[in-house]
């Protein structure tokens, strides 16, 4: 097919539709009126009825005080939980003394010289250095903390992943389970993974462990069965030709061919386990995390920010290690391998004769104070300057009182509850039919059930705001980006740091700017989802096919018609994929933002973190989350399936 | 075991493979005389390979030619048994393939079959002498014995010294020699080939090409190769299947299929072929039968080729004299009868 035929077929499957489509839409958004008319004008429906929770907090409070008082009884307990909590507690403990016990300097000293070595002498002394200032802030100790519980985190995760993906790509039916799994697990935010073994566990870092195995479990698994998957068939024929058993073709051909994408899927794990941990400090997992949480509850933004930097130098640095791997020279890199090996086992007898596993205190040196200086200036000069109405302060208030409130205010109690239930089936029953409506329905029932409705819809608002204000951004950033390369390079490593970043972090900087409310969250959002909609904005349009572009050109198009006509139309689905994204991102965020007053789900699952009388509060919220997030997934997800021209025959 | 068996090293009997879900119906269908369109519109179930039955001598090297969708892909993997047929039997060395354990066809392609790819098939995170070691890893070979080995083929495929690289780091022509290398490591009783040149510049297939012949003539293993060149087969071949839509056409000598091609689809690729390249004096010429020969006429021996006697044919009216080893006179060759063979060659 040459391309302009390409072009008119395409024009003509965006066409075909059209009535149907239309039709379709105006009973959608007539529905939708006449819906909120009838319930407005002859019903005194609200917000949904208080009457109706079901008041699931009540069983799950008994049964976390039942839990806590059995907790050295019971036979669950001795037989069964304590074992598994006292034998990965040992085993955290174990590899953390384990790290504490080579000398101080073998840290910044072999991140310098592999950074090196894989990329360069800048690396090498950014590596160096940033390691160093880790200990220099006197966060020794409780980096171990963190990176003991993560790498204990990512090894249980690959050692179940692996097998796992190869169980999914081997059998069918292992796949069609495990797949929808992950993806749900992928939707939910990872905040929400805390809840339920903390109730279980109590707080500590088992409980700490296991929601990052299981938030961090995903891309390993996943990978690992793509990359079976993708395996050149002829590599596998070759080998069965020779005879080879199916475990040799396995382990010999299979798996060392689908190993960059098992690396990659490795490198995604870290980095979410990374990201988890910290967040896990809300249930005392201890580490960096617990600073940044403890010092922003004190308001002390010195300390967290220095918590805060130790985090993502240390994500950092295991990103660009693990990547590292993955793109490794196998020549060159084994060399390489053996040489640092050496080194360390040199370096640790000497610094094990010396006895220096301590960071030195005559090294110590804290910039707490200057950022403190700097916040408290922020705050004098900058929230509200020369009282004159413009600053953060009056930009907050602005953005709550124009923006957020009005449309919380819409959402949960100016468009009556039934409405908008229907609102949601008729937007599923719109992208893909009666099962996502239904299923929407029910989930709406479900949080209104629970008692959530007007938690959830102060979510809702706060997210949409944070999605329209991301995407207004980043999309007109991925248009730039798809259409100069240059521009794309630069950004690149811009965009690349901000995804580095555990996204609990970036809530430090935001509150030193905004204080707390509402506005923080929103923000750290807006930061956190940014890079995403700048990346599926830029591959989207870019997947246009070079020829299409040519074709268009050549009818005489303008820029701009290329742009809105052709490319636009054409890339519509992977920018549906771009707002699912971000609505997936922002929604977690404001999530967490509930700790510095976001509101909403979130600030009840903190408040159920934090105190044991409001587990059950909690418990509930989280179920409410993981339902708007799955609502929000499916349904922008059946939208860009929508979107998708129809499938070459 | 009958006697069949005995002599071809492989044999194939009555092979069919259906691919799709409905394929018992459309064999039904297909013994009915139905063709592969109409089947595939009915079932949805494609026929790929329809009742195919031929044996191949040892040492003999027979050449499957068929164009791409003849089914000659899906012929090849049926007798290696990459592919299950599904109907019909399949014996190489002896051992019949089609009621083999999965042990017993294991041991066979340890010991007696090896494969060469179209898209090389070599293994990327293997260095070339660990891709040729390939089959003796999986037998167990030590480490130390099984690369002197892969060292020495890479020697006999002209590939000295490229023993560490990556196959990614070699050109087209030298990957498909260490293709050839990893085959002939194990020393196999049997190699198959698929399109193992296609993928090559005109120029490295044509040397590759001269380079299998000279292996084979030191070998002399049984060959079957599967080519969409016919040029090719008739360059390496003993005998050529020619293979459409899932049968046999024509099978034959080179010579039978150029001299006596069996319909029009066979004729269509005889009327491009290098006919006085293939085609020997011994082929065309007419028995001496005692006759009479002039001493002035002009002596070929029996292989040369015709595009070795034309001159002499084109320079007068008179014959030429075909003699065998010896030198005795076995035949003569007419300027007519040779004219007649090319212009009925070029349809």
């Amino acid at each position: 097919m040459t391309a302009v035929d390409e072009v008119r077929t395409r024009a003509a499957g965006l066409r075909t539709a059209p009535e149907h489509r239309l039709a379709r839409f105006i009973l959608a958004v007539g529905t939708i009126v006449v819906l909120v008319l009838v319930f407005r004008l002859f019903t005194n429906f609200g917000i949904f009825p208080v009457s109706w929770d079901i008041e699931l907090a009540d069983p799950i409070d008994r049964a976390r005080r039942w839990l806590i008082n059995n907790q050295t009884s019971h036979w669950l307990y001795t037989v069964f939980l304590n074992p598994i909590t006292d034998a990965i507690d040992w085993g955290i403990r174990r590899l953390e003394s384990i790290l504490k016990w080579f000398p101080w300097f073998s840290y910044p000293l072999f991140t310098g010289l592999g950074l090196w070595w894989t990329r360069g002498r800048i690396a090498g002394a950014l590596g160096l250095a940033s390691v160093a200032l880790i200990g220099v802030v006197d966060l020794w100790a409780e980096s171990f903390a963190t990176l003991a519980l993560m790498s204990v985190s990512v090894l249980i995760s690959v050692i179940i992943g692996i097998p796992l993906g190869i169980a999914a790509w081997r059998n069918e039916s292992v796949a069609r389970v495990v797949r929808p799994t992950l993806d749900a697990m992928q939707t939910m935010p990872g905040f929400v993974y805390l809840i339920p073994f903390v109730l279980l566990f109590g707080f500590g870092r088992v409980p700490a462990l296991i929601s990052t195995v299981i938030f961090a479990l995903a891309p390993v698994v996943r990978l690992t069965e793509v990359g079976l998957r993708t395996v050149p068939q002829v590599t596998v024929e070759a080998s069965e030709m020779f005879g080879a058993t199916e475990r040799q073709t396995l382990r010999l051909v299979r798996l060392p061919q689908a190993r960059p994408a098992i690396f990659a899927g490795m490198n995604q794990t870290t980095m979410l386990a990374m990201s988890m941990v910290v967040i896990a400090a809300f249930i005392g997992a201890g580490g960096l995390g617990q600073v940044v949480l403890r010092s922003m509850q004190n308001i002390d933004v010195g300390r967290a920010s220095e918590a805060g930097i130790a985090i993502v130098i240390m994500a950092i640095v295991l990103d660009r290690f693990s990547t590292g791997i993955v793109t490794a020279d196998p020549g060159r890199d084994a060399r390489a391998m053996r040489w640092l090996a050496a080194a360390v086992s040199v370096v640790a007898v000497i610094g094990g004769i010396l006895g220096q596993n301590e960071f030195p205190e005559s090294l110590n040196w804290q910039f707490a104070p200057y950022v403190n200086d700097a916040t408290d200036w922020a705050r004098d000069n900058l929230y509200d300057i020369a009282n004159s109405g413009i600053g953060t302060g009056p930009f907050s208030d602005f953005v709550t009182l124009e923006f957020v409130t009005p449309l919380r205010e819409l959402l949960s109690s100016d468009i009556p509850w039934p409405a908008m239930i229907g609102i949601g089936m008729a937007l599923g029953l719109w992208a893909r039919g009666i099962r996502l409506a239904i299923g929407i329905g029910a989930a709406l029932f479900a949080i209104g059930f629970l008692g959530m409705w007007a938690l959830s819809m102060d979510t809702l608002a706060q997210t949409l705001v944070g999605v329209v204000i991301t995407l207004a951004l980043g999309v007109p950033v991925g248009i730039m980006t798809s259409h100069n390369d240059l521009l794309r390079a630069a950004l690149k490593p811009v965009l690349d740091f901000f995804q580095t970043i555990p996204s609990f972090v970036l809530l430090v900087p935001v509150i030193t700017l905004f204080h707390v409310g509402r506005i923080p969250g929103i923000i750290a959002s807006v930061i956190y989802a940014f890079p995403a909609a700048v990346h599926y904005t830029d591959l989207g349009l870019r997947r246009v096919p070079a020829e299409i572009h040519e074709a268009a050109e050549s009818f005489g198009a303008t820029r701009s018609q290329r742009l809105r006509r052709v490319e636009m139309p054409l890339a519509a689905p992977e920018l549906m994929v771009a707002v699912n994204q971000v609505i997936m991102l922002i929604l977690a965020m404001v999530v967490i933002a509930g700790l510095v007053g976001g509101g909403g789900l979130g600030l009840e699952a903190v408040r159920g973190l934090r105190r044991s009388d409001a587990v059950g509060r909690g418990f509930e919220a989280g179920i409410a989350i993981v339902l708007l997030a799955s609502i929000l997934d499916r349904l922008t997800r059946a939208i860009a399936d929508r979107l998708r021209p129809p499938a070459a025959v | 075991m009958d006697t069949a068996s005995q002599t071809a090293q492989v044999c194939v009997e009555g092979v069919w493979k259906v691919f799709g879900r409905k394929a018992r119906e459309a064999r039904a269908m297909a013994n009915d005389g139905a063709s592969r369109e109409q089947i595939q519109t009915a079932t949805g179930s494609v026929v790929a390979v329809r009742d195919i039955t031929f044996e191949v001598a040892p040492g003999e090297t027979f050449v499957v030619m068929g164009l791409s969708g003849s089914g000659k892909s899906t012929l090849i993997r049926c007798v290696s048994h990459l592919v299950e047929p599904t109907e019909g039997r399949v014996e190489v060395c002896g051992t019949e393939l089609t009621q083999a354990d999965g042990a017993t066809l294991r041991d066979l392609r340890r010991q007696k079959m090896a494969m060469v790819f179209q898209h090389f098939g070599l293994f990327p995170h293997r260095k070339v002498v660990d891709n040729v070691a390939y089959g003796l890893e999986v037998q167990g070979v030590e480490r130390q014995q099984r690369h002197e080995r892969a060292r020495e083929l890479l020697d006999t495929v002209g590939l000295e010294g490229w023993g560490d690289h990556y196959p990614q780091q070699l050109s087209g022509g030298m990957q498909q020699r260490v293709g050839l290398a990893r085959a002939l490591a194990v020393d196999p009783e049997v190699l198959f080939f698929d399109e193992p040149f296609s993928a090559l510049d005109p120029l490295i297939r044509r040397d590759m090409q001269d380079e299998l012949i000279d292996l084979q003539l030191k070998l002399q293993r049984t060959l079957v190769f599967i080519t969409h060149d016919f040029a090719e087969a008739l360059k390496l071949a003993d005998r050529i299947a020619i293979m459409n839509d899932g049968t046999f056409v024509q099978v034959g000598t080179p010579v039978e299929i150029l001299t006596n091609p069996a319909d029009d689809y066979v004729r269509a690729f005889t009327q491009d072929a290098p006919v006085a390249k293939v085609l020997q004096a011994c082929t065309l010429m007419r028995p001496l039968d005692g006759a009479a020969i002039d001493p002035g006429w002009p002596l070929v021996s029996m292989t040369t080729p015709l595009e070795a006697v034309l001159p002499h044919l084109l320079g007068s009216t008179s014959p030429v004299v075909v003699c065998d080893e010896q030198q005795a006179p076995v035949g003569v060759l007419r300027g007519e009868d040779v004219a007649g063979v090319l212009v009925e060659n070029r349809g």
